[in-house]
């Protein structure tokens, strides 16, 4: 098939035309006409960007089978026709010389830069088959899959875990994980927190995400382009950050917040709302616990195991879901003898702790400014007024809360909650205008899950699941990896021995390099599955398999911009180059080997289940299929009749608007489906007592309280000679460490950094760019790490703090050579740099010095 | 007929340079070498800092001090607005680097198969793409365009010539926008016909304010800044400024 970019764009009039205006851009050329016929052999072929998060959509112009260029796809709604810096250097990078050319075999010991023989395909990958069946056969808990990001979740994450029974060991624990737990726990919804930018008008972007790389499910343009239109139309930004940067010129209010006393803030501004009575009563009685009866225990009132309410009709406690009644909110009950308070009382009674006054001195801003930001709030929220929306008449509180990376620090699980605390007393979660969390409503499994864990004795599982140390559980590799080699401090007794790495480079990309370095010791057999070799493929693997870039099928991957509905795939628009692979053909293929792909329970059938294969779309179980026609059967049994040629001709399927109805949770029937928000954390405080009762140390057990609690970091234990705070972010050049060592990105920003206000550098006989030492301590163990890097002035940065962008550090690719340390060599992880949900802090004092 | 401009709307820009990789890859630049530079800046001291960023294309002015330099007739002004360089003509002697108050010009001091940031000659590789360097190289930088028919679109980037931003020239006459203006993520950049009052970037200078740089040299430049922002002055400190390693 040959598209020309000409006839693509005609094919895709409609689409394009409205997604052009939306974005505010319609340009008509009155240029010369161009040339009847494009150049032969030309075309522009659809694909979709492979170094990121989102997954843009994009058209690769092909000129003679090779490619020259790619360019957004003006039809996909997350991209709208660009590309960020990362995606059009992308070319650069696939057609790299120094890719992984075949299948690599070690031949030299590990712990040091690999040694390698060349391999063919067959080879390398009977020898993993042959150890993968091995390591099953004795214990399938001996194998561990690591993804950074998976691309293709139904293929990776889902058939392949498990048809190998493999332990599944993720990234998000270094990156936001533990906002998405505080967000399923407490709301239901699976997600951080972004705005509905259509109608928020008054956006508090908490972190550095707001221009900056990173954002809640997507990576980066959609956000930046949903922000820029709504300015346009009104809305304000308060920036809560310790560096400006991350926001730019958008910040109309910049509070530099102290590293790690976001929740300080967060309760103080709960505080000042419930204290000005600034609450959405209707929403806080009707779809919260916030009228739940707290007994003095702490726990709920139930009786025939149901919660209750105080009826101040009865003055009586009734089933919170009696059809009658005025629940109360606020008061103190006695009844039968006990003193009884609505959780929202309970609440009430534990902000007084937190004025502004209080959290000015902690978050190191004037109290002024809280409550500015305050008085923002509760004036924007528009309490009481009411929109329609696709002739649904619903609440109108555009104001909301963009938090991103900023969960991942040691109380990031409860600053969250507060996060949304705040959000739910102003009435705007889901509402129109307010709080989102996912693309659409729909309750994750994970708000009944982690309501009723039930925390067992060891031995645990290498990630610690259901353990006394951190019921709720983001499984973080990091703390595998401390896990790895202490496992009895853990109660661990059965170590994986077999990982495979999957677009991941943990060594580098996680936090706590030497912990992970330690921790990967231990595997006896590692293969990795790369593009590149990378530095945890140098230091470990046993086996490496080339994968390919983008030049092969990957999917289905949704492309909503969170109002259009849409979905994609990767297609190749090329053959891989060299003897790459996509990694659906290495798993197809290896799974052959391991006489795991056919019958009931193989591969095959986990793709059916994953993908929703039924009747004539289902796989056979007795033939390896190509990946082309699995795709093909997944789109016709979406319904669309062309198959998978819609996807080669449009790469992008735009299924239209997401009705209201889909969108928000108060337009369900009955308003979020049923379920009421957990205001009071009551399962928190059973899993404390549980953790107590068996015996875990406070440490584990502090953070797990109902209600968000305020403490001192534990990193502020450190000695006052480190005194500033190391904080991170990501640049916009680079995605993770999947693009360090582009060139065309590497000569943008080709060296690590340390921002330092200059006031603090002057003070240390620190002048730009000099080189000093960054020195962390971690105050639970006394352990120090340090790093050499080049000091950067910049007045965008508190003076107490210091930061370093999270890239670096690789040693593998000639590009990435002399480029400076990874972040990652500074933060700890473990007790103290973990918050109670195991997520990795990415906090720590440090001092600097002259090197 | 048609006389270009650019119009950069400074409200929208995030800073993120993909302007600059849109260049960079469309016309095959060498190392070091960005024909549209994105400069950062911070103004203030903490905690009243400034944070913004600014698209540097070539202005292609109207009154262009590079073109009056040029002893060969390389440089020239196109009917349609365009600065051009004919880098067939250029006979390298730098005369327009120094001329240009915007610093636009860069000189090929490396012949370009040496100055691709990768060594391309990688037998595996050059099998796929039949030894183009770089292995994406746009085949219609090597054409003749207007209606002199001159080579205008920057060519191979041969050692010894001067180049700088053509506005894509060879995608202006296919009726494409600069690659700059096409992927600007923020839609912060446009391109049209100045001289058409209906054209967006018309509209764009009667709604919004604009400055042009350096206006007081009389250089008449085809870009212009809209927005709240202001040229940079002496209060505006670069902040990640880009060198490339040379």
């Amino acid at each position: 098939m040959k598209t020309t970019r000409r006839t693509f764009l005609k094919g895709a009039a409609g689409g394009l035309l409205a997604s052009r205006l939306l974005g505010g851009k319609l340009e008509t050329l009155t240029a010369a006409p161009a040339p009847a016929a494009e150049a032969a052999g030309e075309a522009w072929v659809p694909t979709t960007c492979w170094i990121g998060k989102q997954d843009c959509g994009m058209l690769a112009r092909r000129v003679n089978g090779r490619l020259v260029k790619l360019e957004g796809n003006p039809i996909h709604p997350r991209n709208l026709g660009t590309l960020c810096p990362k995606g059009m250097a992308q070319i650069m990078a696939v057609y790299d010389p120094n890719r992984l050319k075949t299948p690599l075999i070690r031949t030299n010991e590990k712990g040091v830069p690999g040694q390698w023989r060349q391999a063919s395909w067959d080879e390398a990958l009977s020898l993993v088959a042959k150890t993968l069946r091995e390591v099953r056969a004795r214990d399938p808990r001996r194998l561990v899959w690591q993804k950074g990001r998976s691309k293709a979740s139904a293929f990776y994450d889902t058939a392949f875990v498990k048809a190998t029974g493999a332990t599944k060991l993720h990234h998000g624990a270094f990156c936001s994980d533990a906002g998405y737990r505080a967000c399923e726990y407490t709301i239901g919804l699976h997600g951080v927190l972004h705005p509905d930018f259509r109608h928020t008008r008054y956006l508090l972007a908490w972190g550095w995400n707001l221009t900056g790389a990173g954002g809640n499910k997507l990576c980066w343009i959609t956000w930046p382009q949903q922000m820029t239109a709504a300015r346009e139309r009104g809305m304000k930004i308060a920036v809560i950050d310790p560096r400006l940067r991350g926001a730019g010129p958008f910040a109309d209010r910049w509070l530099p917040i102290r590293p790690a006393t976001d929740l300080a803030l967060a309760l103080a501004l709960c505080a000042e709302v419930v204290r000005r009575g600034a609450i959405d009563r209707d929403y806080l009685r009707k779809h919260t616990n916030a009228p739940f009866l707290v007994q003095p225990d702490g726990y709920f009132l139930r009786r025939d195991g149901k919660e209750q309410v105080w009826d101040t009709g009865s003055g009586a406690p009734q089933p919170y879901d009696a059809p009658q009644g005025q629940p109360a909110l606020e008061g103190t009950f006695t009844y039968e003898g006990q003193i009884l308070k609505p959780a929202f009382q309970v609440l009430k009674e534990h902000l007084a702790q937190y004025s502004p006054e209080w959290a000015a001195s902690i978050c190191g801003v004037p109290s002024d400014h809280i409550y500015w930001l305050a008085q923002d709030l509760i004036e924007h929220a528009m309490l009481g007024s009411t929109v329609v929306v696709d002739g649904i008449p619903l609440p109108y509180r555009p104001v909301a809360i963009m938090a991103y990376h900023v969960a991942q620090q040691e109380l990031g699980f409860q600053l969250t909650r507060a996060l949304l605390l705040l959000m739910m007393l102003l009435g705007s979660i889901e509402a129109v205008g307010g709080q989102r969390i996912d693309f659409t409503w729909k309750l994750h499994e994970n708000f009944k899950k982690l309501d009723e864990i039930e925390i067992k004795d060891p031995p645990y599982n290498i990630y610690l699941k259901d353990s006394k140390f951190f019921p709720i559980n983001s499984n973080n590799s990091a703390l595998v990896a401390k896990v790895m080699q202490d496992p009895a401090k853990y109660g661990v007794d059965t170590l994986p021995e077999m990982a495979i790495v999957h677009m991941a480079n943990p060594v580098l990309s996680f936090g706590s390099k030497p912990d992970i370095i330690e921790g990967y010791k231990k595997f006896k057999f590692v293969v990795v599955i790369d593009a590149w070799l990378s530095e945890t493929a140098d230091l470990f693997a046993d086996v490496v398999l080339p994968a390919a870039t983008l030049e092969k099928y990957e999917g289905p991957l949704s492309a909503t911009d969170q109002y259009t509905d849409a979905v994609a795939l990767r297609l190749p628009p090329m053959a891989p180059l060299y003897q790459a692979r996509g990694e659906i053909d290495i798993y197809l293929d290896l799974c052959e080997k391991a006489e795991l792909l056919y019958g009931k329970g193989g591969y095959l059938d986990h793709l059916n289940q994953a993908l929703k294969l039924k009747g004539p779309y289902a796989l056979p179980l007795d033939q390896k299929p190509a990946v082309r026609d699995i795709f093909d059967r997944w789109a016709k049994s979406q319904g669309l009749k062309e198959g998978i040629a819609y996807f080669e001709k449009h790469g992008v399927w735009v299924k239209g608007s997401i009705p209201a109805k889909k969108y928000y949770g108060y337009a369900q029937e009955p308003p979020f489906g049923g379920i009421r928000h957990r205001l009071y954390g009551e399962s928190l405080l059973r899993y404390r007592d549980t953790m107590r009762a068996k015996g875990a140390a406070e440490i584990y057990w502090r953070d797990y309280t109902p209600l968000p609690t305020w403490r001192q970091p534990t990193m502020e234990g450190s000695p006052a000679q480190y005194d500033l705070y190391l904080i991170s972010y990501k640049l916009i050049e680079f995605k993770q460490s999947r693009s360090s060592f582009i060139p065309l990105l590497a000569e943008l920003a080709p060296e690590q950094r340390l921002d330092i206000n200059p006031r603090t550098a002057r003070a240390r006989g620190i002048a730009d760019g000099d080189e000093v030492w960054v020195e962390s301590h971690n105050a639970v163990t006394g352990e120090t790490r340090r790093v050499k890097v080049r000091a950067r002035y910049t007045e965008a940065i508190r003076p107490d703090t210091v930061g370093m962008p999270h890239h670096y550090g690789m040693w593998v690719h000639p590009w990435a050579k002399g480029q400076g340390p990874a972040a990652s060599e500074l933060f700890f992880t473990g007790e103290g740099y973990v918050a109670n949900t195991a997520d990795q802090s990415f906090h720590v004092k440090v001092r600097v010095y002259r090197a | 007929m048609a006389r270009y401009g650019m119009v950069i709307d400074l409200d929208r820009c995030t800073g993120c340079r993909a302007c600059v990789e849109a260049c960079k890859v469309e016309n095959n630049t060498p190392r070091g070498s960005f024909w549209m530079h994105v400069f950062r800046f911070e103004e203030g001291e903490f905690p009243n800092t400034r944070v913004w960023f600014m698209p540097r294309p070539c202005m292609h002015c109207d009154n262009p001090p590079c073109a009056k330099v040029c002893p060969v007739g390389a440089r020239y002004k196109r009917d349609d607005g365009l600065v051009a360089t004919d880098w067939k003509r250029c006979i390298g002697c730098r005369y327009c680097e120094v001329a240009c108050p915007y610093g636009v010009n860069c000189f090929n001091w490396k012949s370009p198969e040496k100055n691709y940031y990768l060594d391309w000659q990688d037998p595996e590789l050059t099998a796929r793409t039949n030894g183009a360097i770089p292995p994406y190289k746009n085949p219609d930088l090597e054409g003749r365009y207007g209606p002199e028919q001159r080579h205008v679109a920057g060519g191979g980037h041969l050692k010894g010539v001067m180049e700088k931003c053509t506005f894509c020239v060879h995608r202006v006459e296919k009726g494409l926008s600069p690659a700059c203006v096409a992927n600007c993520p923020l839609f912060a950049l446009h391109f049209g016909d100045l001289d058409d009052p209906d054209s967006n970037v018309s509209r764009l200078l009667r709604e919004k304010r604009s400055f042009r740089l350096l206006e007081e040299l009389d250089t008449q430049p085809r870009v212009h800044y809209v927005g709240s922002g202001h040229a940079p002055g002496a209060e505006a400190r670069q902040i990640e400024h880009v060198k490339g390693r040379i």
